[in-house]
């Protein structure tokens, strides 16, 4: 009988392609959807990941860099290192913005970071310098490359023309494109004082504990709101996640009745061209759940090279944007694949519903007509 | 089970619908088949034959009477429990051969056997066999779009046989076939195979030069069944002659 399903599906190629090709489109829908935010989370903390600072102090009430805006008193950077078991202390200012490139505005991430600093600049340099002089900033390789920039071409950031002075790498991504410039030039352009600081970005002496020290912080600088590292990470990506969670679900939805309705009607009108053989299979003797089993593999069978198709298609598309547009990222992670499979089985079940329905009520008496 | 028969209707009727536009398509039939008998049913255009067959094929309920199949009564018996029944004892022959599209002679003939519980290496063995019996070893993997109108039928009688039912049952089976053909289909329903083991046969017809291979020759009119009748058959076969040189 499971023969017959599948010799059924195969027999009509045209329809196959149909239903497997809607299913596959629907879920390459979602999984690149899901991907590209994925990536859009991963770009977005990638800032606060890779920087080797176990504990982030800011301004009460603020638990974020994108979207937010912080600065912490002109001494807290002085208060934060007089803590004991604190063995750094960074003070970054931080501003969202846009580098001009001509007459292009890229949006961009501004990090005013201090030359002298151990740590809170790019991480990871192909050209120049990690730490820019007052008329310098440090760009992203592929942002340059992306704007036919190279290192000593010069970029406007809020009136200021700068030089570029370094290339970063891994700092570029649709959703963020992290610049880093002279943190004494920024604070004057922003009209605060030289040593105030957005984030204080902080390394414990080694064996410290965290989460007494975080309390310590907090109690040094009521003001101030302090978070660990992975929190802090954790809080980021929960923001990138909830505006792009609508978004995802709406294509989701979409996609997904799509698919029910490709595999609705291709499993329907296959069931109904059939019709008459379903009656003689069951004049010959088969039972109904028999004829009911076939017409549910052959949905899930469609359904289920449909998946693997979109998958397939999801993967291919991600190495290919990956290397058109290298700045957006779409990471497909295998658990949440799994997690479409549970969506497509129901939708598979409802569209193979009413075929059923047509199945069961059968009259086998049509055997008998000429 | 200590009947002589392998078919039994008692009083057997069928009113489709109900009230003013009821039906009465079988009236009162009363069938009895033995083992190895070949049965000739006639009649002409809506008399119930086909009627009259679906009930004997446990497909259609009867309204009024009794069916034995095999001495076992079928009245009582439920819709889930009748498919398995059918499956086992009776083989049908359709007017529209009625074979699966998508699968191949040896397939279609196959897959009754699996439905029945044979497993699938040897219902594929028995398939061909059977096939090859029937003159169709060169056949056994082509889809039904590949064949003739008497190599489907052929097909559709090794489906009927594949199960070693008791009874086969057939509406019409030469309907489709140019007489030549259809005889040829006939004889090896009726003579060769079909024969095996005291397996009964009714088949339902138009055709009356089908006659001299049945045992016996019944006539329905108006839902009715009487034996054959020498002069309705003679004024059906002249009847028929008249339509076709008019
Ligand atoms: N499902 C049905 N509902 C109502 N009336 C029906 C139904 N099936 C058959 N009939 C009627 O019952 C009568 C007998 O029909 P049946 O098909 O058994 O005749 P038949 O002898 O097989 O005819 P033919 O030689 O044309 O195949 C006819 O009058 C037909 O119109
Ligand atoms: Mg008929």
């Amino acid at each position: 009988m499971l023969k017959l399903a599948w010799r059924n599906l195969i027999h009509e190629r045209t329809r196959l392609i149909i239903s497997v090709g809607g299913v596959a489109l629907a879920v390459l829908l979602i999984v690149v959807m899901n991907g590209i935010f994925a990536g859009g989370e991963k770009q977005a903390t990638t800032y606060i990941k890779n920087q080797p600072a176990p504990l982030w102090v800011m301004q009460a009430g603020v638990e974020n860099i994108h979207m937010a805006s912080s600065i912490l008193p002109a001494d807290a950077v002085e208060r934060v290192r007089s803590v004991p078991g604190v063995e750094t202390a960074v003070g970054i200012l931080y501003t969202g913005g846009g580098v001009e490139v001509g007459d292009t505005l890229v949006p961009s991430y501004l990090f005013g970071v201090d030359p002298d600093a151990s740590f809170g600049g790019p991480w990871s340099l192909t050209k120049g310098t990690a730490a820019p002089a007052a008329n310098e900033i440090v760009v992203d390789q592929a942002f340059a490359q992306r704007y036919r920039l190279a290192l000593g071409d010069t970029v406007s950031v809020m009136g200021h023309d700068l030089v570029i002075a370094g290339l970063s790498k891994g700092t570029f991504g649709i959703a963020v494109n992290l610049t880093f410039v002279n943190k004494e030039a920024l604070a004057q352009t922003l009209g605060v004082p030289s040593q105030s600081a957005s984030y204080i970005l902080v390394k414990p002496v080694s064996g410290t504990n965290l989460q007494n020290l975080a309390d310590e912080l907090r109690t040094a600088l009521p003001q101030a709101n302090v978070m660990t590292q992975t929190d802090f990470i954790a809080s980021e990506r929960d923001l990138i996640r909830q505006t792009g969670v609508d978004v995802i679900r709406a294509m989701s939805t979409v996609a997904y009745v799509i698919g029910l309705l490709v595999i609705g009607l291709t499993i329907y009108t296959a069931t109904l061209e059939r019709s008459r053989e379903y009656g003689v299979l069951k004049a010959i003797g088969a039972k109904n759940p028999q004829l009911v089993r076939v017409v549910f593999t052959q949905a899930f069978a469609a359904a289920g090279l449909g998946y693997l198709l979109g998958v397939g298609l999801a993967y291919g598309t991600s190495v290919v944007v990956s290397r058109l547009f290298p700045d957006i990222l779409i990471l497909i992670n295998p658990p949440q694949l799994l997690r479409e499979v549970p969506a497509l089985a129901f939708i598979t079940a409802l569209a193979a519903l009413l075929p059923v329905g047509r199945v069961a009520r059968l009259d086998p008496l049509v055997a008998f007509r000429a | 089970m200590n009947t002589p028969y392998i078919l039994e209707m008692r009083q057997v009727s069928k009113t489709y619908g109900s009230g003013h536009t009821a039906v009465k398509a079988v009236d009162g039939v009363d069938l009895l088949i033995k083992p190895e008998e070949i049965v000739l049913v006639m009649g002409p255009s809506g008399s119930g034959k086909t009627t009259l067959l679906s009930m004997a094929g446990l497909l259609l309920r009867p309204t009024e009477g009794k069916i034995w199949l095999n001495g076992q009564e079928t009245t009582p018996l439920t819709e889930r429990q009748l498919p398995a029944l059918r499956l086992r004892s009776v083989g049908f022959v359709f007017q529209a051969y009625n074979l699966l599209g998508a699968l191949t002679a040896r397939e279609n003939v196959g897959l009754v056997m699996h439905m029945a519980g044979r497993n699938g290496r040897s219902a594929r063995t028995r398939a061909a066999e059977l096939l090859t019996m029937l003159g169709l070893e060169h056949r056994l993997n082509h889809l039904p779009a590949d064949l003739s109108g008497g190599e489907k039928q052929r097909v559709a009688l090794a489906r009927a046989l594949a199960n070693d039912p008791p009874l086969i049952l057939a509406d019409e089976p030469t309907g489709n076939l140019d007489s030549k053909i259809g005889r040829e289909v006939m004889e090896l329903l009726c003579c060769g195979l079909g024969r095996d083991q005291g397996r009964a046969i009714v088949i339902v017809t138009h055709d009356h030069r089908l006659r001299d291979i049945a045992d016996r020759v019944l006539w329905l009119e108006d839902g009715r069944l009487s034996d054959d009748h020498r002069g309705n058959l003679e004024s059906m076969a002249s009847h028929q002659i008249g339509e076709t040189t008019r």
